[in-house]
């Protein structure tokens, strides 16, 4: 489904000059969970970015399902991020104006779909906040907004999630539920490729990928979690 | 829920930062709205000031005098031709000054169209109580029209065929009351009402409706002058009076001198400086908008990155700026227009002392357009920037 071809990433002239990534490749199979990991500054979240179409790769291709992401235009990008790609960042980033379900709803409201509030709740159901549902971004603790993040990020049923840190900012009881979440989401056929410097969290990835200095410095296939079934 | 409702969430939530980018429209719409309403205000006051200068052009029969000379003896001089102008040409004179002003002032609409005063005169010398006095046929609406400042000091103004009105000295010195009749050539009269005194040789004359001045003296269809207010800022009163004198024959259109003109004209070339001034400050307003505006879209780049990578397309995101323009510029438009107006309140009087400046609703949908443009402009190039920046990028710059 995705497959990542030689990408680099080079940011800066001269003396600025950071090759964020050299020469990575990847695959991943619809079904797949990937951890990726790897110091600070080693360009995990570079990867994702290019992988997601929210950053353009100095070389290399990105190919998902056939076609080239790193070569779309701003509009072919913007289909794929109504569908087949979210994303879940270590910030949640969600619209501080805008309630739990108005946050979930956004993608559908982009969409011009504006009949969505019962899947929206749905979803909020799907990570059991449905109770929060008007409740704004500042009103909830850090595990909830990422639980409002993540219900979002499945409102447009996409092929591949891609979530960077997801857990960074809660401690270990509440970034073991959200991990949980993944689990889940993983075993209904979701696709997810998750940055993460924990390894407790990566444990449960079908592989784990280190990078180093821009580089795929170690690759561990723990098959058993790959999900087949789908 | 749909864009809109998203933008006024986000305003609701940014009170503060709407309001500066609203209280910098303001600003422009404000100089704007109250520069035109005192200007428009000035500009009335000075048509008012105008009317009290009566007839500005006046149309006399055209009499030629020839000189009779016989071996270099002066034989006096001989008039020729009539010292009447028929009645016919009355209408002939209002058409051509009508058309002239109406059509300097951009008037194409028959239901908006200005018409000048115009008074046809008969002057009668006759005899009431055995004094001799002036007898003046008036076409009593038209006359009414042109002297704004006739006053009624008793009884009422002209309102029927068998009235006349009396000039405050006239009446005095014939010892005569609202009521009262008298005889006029022979012809029964009642005195409608005696005039305040005025200054000018009104108070020693009598008006009666034309027809009764020209039934009197037998001269049925025929007036002595034609008083004309002609009034008009971009067509001289002297241009007017030769097309009259081209198009009428038999009459004689002499323009009166009137320092109103230089008035005027002087009013116009004020209006073209204040707006060019508003122009220059709305100009300047609109840096401060595009100021804020940038601003506030320079806040939400991490928003826009963030409505970006939930699939929001540049179209919309820019789409949503509009929206907070379109709020902010209907906020400034009606607060600039109210603010305007409040502020020439306070300077109209000051810059033009006298002036009774009025609001002028129309100004309000001015405003608001003029509001919305500003906003709008002053938005679309920072939202656009913003959506040119790639989405990883927006979140980094935080
Ligand atoms: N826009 C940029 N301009 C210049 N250098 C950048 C830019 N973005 C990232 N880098 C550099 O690229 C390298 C990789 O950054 P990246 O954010 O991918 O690291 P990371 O593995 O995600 O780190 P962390 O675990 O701290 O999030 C770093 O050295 C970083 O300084
Ligand atoms: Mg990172």
């Amino acid at each position: 489904m995705l497959v990542v071809k030689s990408v680099s990433k080079i940011y800066g002239e001269g003396t600025n000059r950071v090759v964020a990534l050299n020469n990575v490749s990847l695959e991943a199979a619809k079904g797949d969970f990937i951890a990726v990991m790897g110091h600070s500054g080693s360009g995990k979240s570079t990867l994702l970015n290019i992988i997601g179409g929210l950053d353009y790769p100095s070389s290399g291709e990105v190919i998902l399902d056939g076609r080239r992401i790193d070569a779309m235009n701003e509009d072919a990008l913007v289909d794929i991020r109504r569908g087949r790609i979210t994303y879940v960042f270590q910030q949640y980033h969600l619209l501080p104006s805008l309630t739990a379900l108005e946050n979930v709803l956004l993608p559908l409201t982009f969409r011009g779909t504006n009949n969505g509030t019962q899947r929206a709740l749905d979803m909020l159901a799907r990570v059991g906040l449905d109770k929060r549902a008007g409740h704004k971004p500042g009103q909830l603790s850090g595990g909830e907004q990422q639980r409002v993040a993540i219900a979002r990020a499945l409102v447009n049923d996409p092929a591949l999630i891609l979530a960077d840190e997801p857990t960074g900012n809660m401690d270990q009881k509440t970034g073991m539920e959200i991990l949980e979440l993944f689990r889940q989401l993983h075993r209904e056929g979701h696709s997810i490729i998750m940055v993460t410097h924990n390894p407790e969290i990566a444990r449960h990835a079908g592989e784990i990928i280190v990078l180093q200095d821009g580089q795929i410095a170690n690759r561990v296939e723990q098959g058993r979690s790959r999900n087949n079934e789908h | 829920m749909e864009l809109h409702r998203l933008v006024a969430k986000d305003v609701m939530r940014r009170k503060r930062r709407v309001l500066y980018a609203v209280l910098g429209v303001v600003i422009g719409i404000m100089t704007v709205i109250s520069i035109l309403t005192v200007a428009l205000a000035a500009e009335s006051r000075i048509y008012e000031q105008l009317e009290e200068y009566g007839a500005n052009l006046v149309v006399i029969p055209a009499v030629s005098q020839l000189d009779l000379e016989l071996g270099g003896l002066g034989l006096g001089s001989l008039t020729v031709g009539q010292n009447y102008i028929p009645e016919g040409k009355v209408s002939l004179v209002r058409q051509i000054t009508d058309d002239m002003i109406n059509h300097s002032l951009g008037i194409q609409d028959e239901r908006d169209r200005y018409a000048a005063p115009v008074s046809p005169k008969l002057y009668v010398s006759s005899e009431v109580r055995g004094v001799s006095v002036m007898v003046v046929g008036i076409d009593p609406e038209e006359e009414r029209r042109m002297k704004t400042w006739w006053r009624i000091r008793e009884g009422e103004y002209l309102d029927g065929t068998d009235q006349a009105l009396l000039g405050a000295l006239a009446a005095e010195l014939l010892e005569l009351n609202a009521g009262d009749s008298i005889v006029l050539n022979g012809f029964d009269m009642t005195v409608a009402g005696i005039l305040r005194e005025t200054g000018s040789n009104d108070d020693y004359q009598i008006f009666v409706p034309i027809r009764m001045a020209q039934e009197a003296v037998d001269r049925e269809g025929m007036v002595s002058s034609i008083d004309v207010r002609a009034l008009c800022i971009a067509c001289p009163v002297e241009d007017i009076a030769d097309e009259i004198n081209m198009m009428v024959p038999g009459v004689r259109a002499v323009a009166v001198k009137q320092i109103a003109m230089t008035e005027m004209g002087m009013m116009d070339r004020i209006n073209r400086f204040m707006l060019a001034l508003a122009g220059i400050t709305l100009a300047v307003g609109m840096f401060g908008v595009v100021n804020t505006m940038t601003t506030s879209v320079h806040e939400r780049i991490r928003d826009i990155g963030i409505m970006r990578a939930v699939g929001a397309s540049r179209n919309q995101i820019v789409r949503t700026f509009i929206y907070e323009a379109i709020i902010v510029g209907i906020l400034g438009g009606v607060l600039g227009f109210l603010a305007g107006t409040l502020l020439a309140y306070g300077i109209g009087p000051l810059i033009f002392p006298g002036v009774s400046v009025g609001y002028v609703p129309g100004y309000l949908p001015l405003s608001l357009a003029l509001a919305i443009v500003v906003a709008v402009a002053a938005t679309l190039y920072p939202a656009f920037r913003a959506t040119r920046i790639r989405v990883a990028d927006s979140f980094r710059s935080l």
